[in-house]
């Protein structure tokens, strides 16, 4: 018992929030914090994957009782697939382009993307949205990527990658564009009223932006991962001319929600476990670090998910100013991490999901203590399961030992 | 130019030096086998690079795109089939569309010399099972990137079960978020969060030392 259940909302938020603040300024909280991360997986509890991202009252219910029954620090639900391509299409109109960053399942409808697939439509219905990317510009068309990447995103990669926008300006294309707008409006007050029903039972959400990694914009939306990385050697320098191309209108992006209060960018990466460190110090890391130093200096702390394992380009992170973010990591030690980035960087991470689902909560419990007792001291530290989500099987008991062991033993 | 040129071109991932060293070879007259025999060995040199930190996953990605690209230049002139180390059924699991860790797998295995029936993405459980019926693998090959994957990858096993082939097959789980609790979660018999790792473990699961 945390005595959780005597403070009213408004004080657990103010706690809670603060706490993680706390935590990326780099100092001592109370206690450790700890951050949930869904994209669906976990809510699988309660509503069919297909309603969590097609029914938005099934989606506000389920993500509420999830953080009434597990109660964490901040609970984020992204009900969303990856939709960057339309913020950076659309990044001259800071009102419309964070909008569009993510699409919804009936904005999938409304566009006929063919970058993600979904519960119900593509997928069985229980399963969960997936982003698949696809290779819709040639390699020989770098040039005119980096030349006007507004331009050649708009009237050459959207008809490509959109079935609904293959003709534009024809009717099928203008009718596509009102549904997402219509689409749109739905999942802003979604977003909101979900907002208000976690503040209400006093679990806060971070008032995040966006960004991205150029090269994996490239990989994801252009030219497939694997093209990408064939492009890194067979096309050296349109990759890397590409790249600075990319960095204002990424930047335009995660900009243009700051009058609006936000105050992290999140930027998910994926190519970074793919490459070798002189590829990674050549390719990916110069115009990655150009966007978060820059957000930095304009007052936005990035939350990088360094996806997969990230321990050959550890040290990189040290270029970073001090207190430039979070670094949130998936399959690198954090232990590791802290020992090399620590009273520099705030780290998030430590529990895998697979432990979640198949350890005992005894095991688990255990496993929390050994890792705080190593990580927790000086601060700066968040713990968290991955972005890869928490798998729908696991038992209620593991997830309530999760809570109960940051409690436990994260006191400082 | 010779069988050893082509070795080193491939180690060092000389993709236009090794579809030239490929053709002429064909061209003077050597054994489409001996090519293949000569990519297997650049292969397990790139596998044990990686395996030693020297080369990362892009390596991977463009040394399978290399074998690949070979693989459609002599397999049409291979007069007979080696005798494979063994065949893998494999797939990525039922609810799951990712393949890009699987397609490295599969050209990592065929260049070791494993026969590798790909069952493609979205697999569902009882497609795996009739795959074991009809090919008779010595492994089942189970690929998955997202957390969804983990309760195909047990209901694919149960399935196996029922149809009485679990015992007939070893079950290997692959991603890169597979691990040891995954693996006693799923019921299989080994797990690998890369390629080589897989290919290394599927050699000793089969007795053939690593």
């Amino acid at each position: 018992m945390t005595g959780a259940e005597l403070k009213s909302p408004e004080d657990l938020l103010k706690e809670r929030f603060g706490r993680v603040e706390k935590a990326i300024e780099l100092g001592e909280p109370d206690r450790v914090p700890l951050i949930i991360f869904t994209c669906g997986d976990i809510l699988r509890k309660y509503a069919k994957g297909y309603e969590l991202y097609f029914n938005y009252d099934r989606a506000r219910e389920v993500s509420v009782r999830f953080a009434t029954e597990y109660p964490v620090d901040v609970f984020l639900a992204a009900l969303a697939a990856e939709g960057f391509i339309f913020a950076l299409a659309f990044s001259d109109y800071p009102d419309i382009a964070p909008s569009v960053r993510f699409w919804t399942g009936p904005m999938h409808d409304a566009l006929g993307d063919k970058y993600t697939r979904w519960p119900g439509r593509e997928l069985p219905e229980d399963s969960i949205f997936q982003f698949i990317g696809g290779q819709f510009m040639e390699a020989k068309e770098y040039c005119k990527l980096s030349d006007d990447p507004i331009t050649f995103l708009n009237e050459v990669i959207l008809p490509r990658s959109c079935l609904n926008l293959e003709k534009p300006s024809s009717e099928k294309a203008n009718v596509a564009l009102i549904r997402l707008g219509v689409e749109v409006s739905r999942y802003l007050k979604f977003l909101g009223d979900s907002a208000a029903d976690l503040a209400k039972v006093g679990v806060p959400s971070l008032p995040l932006t966006f960004a991205y990694a150029p090269l994996d914009f490239i990989g994801d939306f252009l030219r497939y991962p694997t093209g990408a990385l064939l492009d890194v050697r067979r096309h050296p320098d349109d990759v890397k001319r590409a790249c600075e191309a990319l960095v204002e209108p990424i930047l335009k992006v995660a900009l243009s929600l700051k009058p609006a209060g936000a105050k992290y960018a999140f930027i998910p990466l994926h190519l970074n476990e793919y490459l070798s460190p002189k590829l990674y110090n050549e390719f990916y890391w110069p115009t990655l670090k150009k966007i978060i130093v820059a957000l930095y200096e304009q007052g936005i702390k990035s939350l990088v998910f360094f996806e997969g394992w990230h321990d050959p380009h550890l040290e990189t992170i040290l270029e970073l100013p001090r207190g430039w973010g979070i670094a949130y990591f998936e399959k690198t030690d954090v232990r590791k991490a802290k020992k090399i980035l620590g009273g520099h960087t705030c780290i998030m991470g430590g529990v895998p999901p697979s432990l979640l689902l198949e350890a005992t909560p005894d095991k688990i419990k255990g496993y929390i203590k050994d890792i705080l007792s190593e990580v927790k001291p000086g601060g700066g530290f968040i713990l968290s399961p991955g972005v890869a989500d928490i798998p729908m099987p696991v038992p209620p008991e593991n997830l309530r030992a999760l809570i109960d062991a940051v409690e436990e033993y994260g006191r400082y | 130019m010779s069988l050893a040129d082509l070795i080193d071109a491939f180690v060092n991932l000389d993709e236009n030096r090794v579809l030239g060293i490929v053709e002429k070879l064909l061209r003077e007259g050597t054994d489409p086998s001996e090519i293949l025999e000569a990519c297997r060995k650049a292969t397990t040199i790139i596998g044990e690079r990686f395996e030693r930190g020297e080369y990362f996953l892009s390596e991977l990605v463009f040394a399978s795109e290399i074998f690949n690209s070979v693989m459609r230049v002599v397999l049409p002139e291979l007069k007979r089939e080696t005798k494979p180390l063994g065949t893998i059924v494999l797939g990525t699991v039922q609810g799951d569309i990712h393949d890009i860790g699987k397609n490295i797998f599969k050209a990592f295995a065929e260049a070791a010399g494993f026969k590798v029936i790909d069952l493609g993405v979205d697999v569902p459980p009882e497609r795996f099972v009739d795959a074991v019926r009809t090919h008779n693998p010595d492994i089942v090959g189970m690929s998955g990137l997202l957390t969804i994957s983990y309760e195909s990858m047990k209901k694919t096993v149960n399935a196996l079960k029922e149809a009485g082939l679990r015992d007939r097959v070893r079950v290997i789980v692959g991603g890169g978020r597979m691990d040891e609790h995954v693996k006693r979660y799923v019921g299989a018999d080994e797990w690998a969060d890369n390629a080589m790792l897989g290919i290394r473990k599927c050699k000793e699961m089969l007795g053939l030392g690593g």
